[in-house]
């Protein structure tokens, strides 16, 4: 019997029963509908990195580095520095994720939260313009290392934190001197991302791994303080006013958790 | 704590050849082979996050696949076990939850099922099997007033806890986690007793 | 080369004498979701590791009715470096120091307990400052002893290095520039057996005596760190907390 059936059907009993207690208004952990786990960050963690934090909520565990070199810019923005956004999930933060290449899981995750920081133009990209054919060039690398579900929103949460914990290398030239910086970067946004799931009829924040293994529908969306920055369905449906419902309390739980930044 | 050393992997536990769970023998001594205590018997106690398997144990399990042979069974061990058709009179389906009983267990683990009963629709969460003797506490006392309070629930020698779909799960979790956290520390079922006083205040 | 002193008056570049650590910190039962977890800063090493299993042996034709496989990878992240950003993925020194790895703890953990399945060891190096496989190693015993897989014994790694013809333990990244040679050694902690030994540069016969020597005497100190560990994560009720 192929996984993939055993998973569908074993994730649909576990569905019938959990909504036997969403019925009651509670989810397994007693949060509310509208409600994220604990949120913890830690910034500058990494001393290699020019930029870190490990961010976590409930369990999952996201470490975000940022990093600069220098490289040659896209030749149709050749007056732009160059932003990369790469994501790991690490075999050893669930049983579900195994080593290789990277799986569309961990590809849609980096392209989502690289989508939030290019919109929300949290980095000046001219600004790291050095001469022609040479930019600065900024990966931000993301690192789950503990999986209790939604690594999305902590993924993204855990780029803007290294973001605000950034500082600009100093430059000799076209070389980087590495330790030394010009000072910090100030991102010129905080977008913070929110995502909910639909189990049945109800809809959950921020799902753990037992709500995301039964989830009908996912919905990320990235919030700034005024704008809406990304967003990104998974499987399912939704109808027009689930979703501006959505990104209501994406900007309510957006604000609450920009707030933690500092 | 109490102050007892904690013994580490290949530490000597003690002279001569002794058969000790959780140690081996090598030369004319025997060491730890994985974290644990002494006891003031001098008996090794193994520090166990795994579950091991022992005769007449009732486990809680899940079905992972049908085949017409028979089902494979998921127990919180290294090897998934099996169930023949034949043992079943009833047709099992994927996703089933079962309770069985431990029939034997062979030298490498494997271990042989019988009484295989299936369980009504539930919610089964994972807890460490060391700390099951504190959920189930003297005389079935902690479980009892557990269930009393949250509704059926079932636990396992393996760790796995079948608790019913009737139930106040999220209750039932939350006084799961307390023994779990605070299985090592003295007052814990004046905690759990307190846990459902306050729910019941509507606090 | 350079005739810059690297041992003056028993005080190199960072202060330390020659057979002192770099300072030392391991977490023990660090994740939720793996079976046994540590994490290690060693110096301004940063490692992660994590074990699963044993678990059923993926791919089933690989598996062995005898014994459980043991599997370990070893990874280094693109951010890791103090220097530039590097590429993602496999490299072949990261093959390499997986098997080297892997075989440290073929000779300890007592997989004939368990046939037909896999126990995976995996190793994520976050921050690198030189001596990453010796930190792994170290930490890896940790998480194995977390993860309660019956083992003979346990092990520590450190590297002796000859630089500016001092035999120095532990090399931080400055000696290293002055590197003569590097030879990271694990000793089994019960029996003192060898169970991992790599070298590369020149050493007399004597000096790889000594170097073995000087390595005994840093394991016992790493030794006791990760029992500390152990012992700490075991009293404090299993309570999961990473701090990096």
């Amino acid at each position: 019997m192929g996984q993939e059936f055993r998973d569908i059907v074993m994730s649909r009993i576990k569905r019938e029963v959990m909504l036997t207690t969403l019925a009651k208004g509670t989810r397994y952990d007693e949060r509310t509908f509208d409600q994220f786990r604990k949120i913890e960050i830690q910034k500058g963690v990494l001393k290699s990195a020019d930029g870190s934090a490990l961010v976590s909520i409930g369990g999952t565990k996201v470490l975000a580095s940022v990093k600069f070199d220098i490289a040659t810019p896209f030749s149709d923005r050749p007056k732009e520095g160059v932003l990369i956004t790469n994501a790991e999930l690490l075999p050893t933060a669930s049983p579900s994720f195994e080593t290789g290449p990277p799986d569309e899981n961990s590809i849609e995750f980096a392209r989502v939260v690289d989508r939030a920081i290019r919109s929300a133009e949290c980095v000046d990209l001219e600004s790291f313009f050095i001469e022609d054919g040479k930019v600065l060039s900024l990966f931000i690398d993301l690192y789950v290392l503990d999986h209790t579900g939604n690594f999305i929103d902590a993924g993204t949460l855990a780029a803007t934190a290294a973001l605000t914990n950034a500082k600009i290398p100093k430059l000799e030239g076209v070389k980087i001197i590495r330790g030394e910086y010009t000072g910090p970067l100030v991102p010129r946004a905080l977008p913070i991302s929110t995502t909910l799931c639909k189990v049945g009829d109800h809809w959950l924040v921020d799902p753990s791994r037992d709500e995301e293994l039964v989830q009908d529908c996912r919905i990320t969306i990235a919030t700034t303080d005024k704008h809406v920055c990304a967003i990104q369905k998974g499987k399912g449906r939704l109808s027009k006013a689930e979703f501006l419902n959505s990104v209501d309390i994406a900007f309510k739980r957006g604000n609450d958790i920009r707030s933690m930044l500092g | 704590m109490n102050g007892r050393k904690v013994i580490l992997p290949g530490d000597k536990v003690t002279n001569g050849k002794v058969s000790m769970p959780g140690c081996f023998a090598e030369g004319d001594s025997t060491f730890a082979a994985v974290m644990g205590m002494m006891d003031e018997e001098g008996r090794f106690i193994p520090l166990e996050k795994r579950y091991r398997p022992a005769m007449d144990d009732a486990v809680v399990g899940m079905i992972t696949d049908v085949r017409h042979a028979g089902y494979d069974v998921e127990l919180n061990l290294p090897n998934v076990g099996f169930i023949p058709s034949r043992d079943m009179r009833t047709k099992l389906e994927l996703g089933d939850f079962v309770v069985c009983k431990i029939r034997e267990v062979t030298e490498v683990g494997d271990v042989d099922l019988s009484d295989v009963r299936r369980l009504p629709k539930g919610k089964v969460v994972a807890f460490p099997p060391a700390k099951v003797p504190r959920l189930i506490g003297k005389k079935l006392s902690m479980i009892n007033m557990i269930k009393e309070s949250v509704g059926d629930l079932l636990v396992g020698n393996n760790g796995y806890i079948w608790i019913s779909e009737k139930a106040d799960i999220p209750l039932a979790i939350k006084a799961i986690t307390m023994v779990d956290e605070g299985a090592h520390f003295s007052g814990l079922t004046d905690r759990v007793a307190a846990l459902f006083g306050k729910e019941k205040k509507g606090e | 080369m350079d005739k810059t002193k690297l041992l003056v008056d028993g005080k190199r570049l960072d202060g330390r004498t020659a057979e002192e650590l770099r300072n030392v910190r391991i977490e023990t039962g660090v994740l939720h979701e793996a079976d046994g977890s540590a994490y290690i800063e060693w110096g301004k090493n940063k490692i992660l590791c994590g074990i699963y299993g044993p678990r059923e042996c993926i791919p089933r034709f690989e598996a062995s009715p005898y014994h459980a496989l043991i599997k370990c990878r070893y990874m280094m992240s693109p951010f890791a470096s103090l220097e530039e950003h590097s590429r993602s993925g496999p490299s072949r020194r990261s093959t390499e120091l997986s098997k080297v790895i892997r075989e440290v703890f073929e000779n300890l953990i007592m997989a004939e307990k368990y046939p037909n399945t896999q126990i995976d060891i995996y190793l994520d190096v976050l921050q690198a400052d030189g001596g990453t496989r010796t930190a792994s190693i170290t930490v890896a015993a940790v998480a194995l002893a977390n993860a309660g897989i019956p083992m003979r014994d346990m092990v520590s790694a450190v590297a002796v290095g000859k630089a500016g013809g001092e035999l120095l333990v532990d090399l931080g990244k400055e000696e290293d520039n002055f590197g003569e040679s590097d030879t990271p050694i694990a000793f089994a902690a019960r029996s003192k057996d060898i169970l991992l030994i790599q070298m590369d540069g020149l050493l007399t016969r004597e000096e790889i005596e000594k170097a073995i020597g000087m390595a005994e005497g840093a394991e016992t100190k790493l030794h006791e760190i990760q029992a500390d560990s152990l012992k700490r994560h075991y009293e404090s009720a299993g309570e999961k907390k990473f701090e990096m």
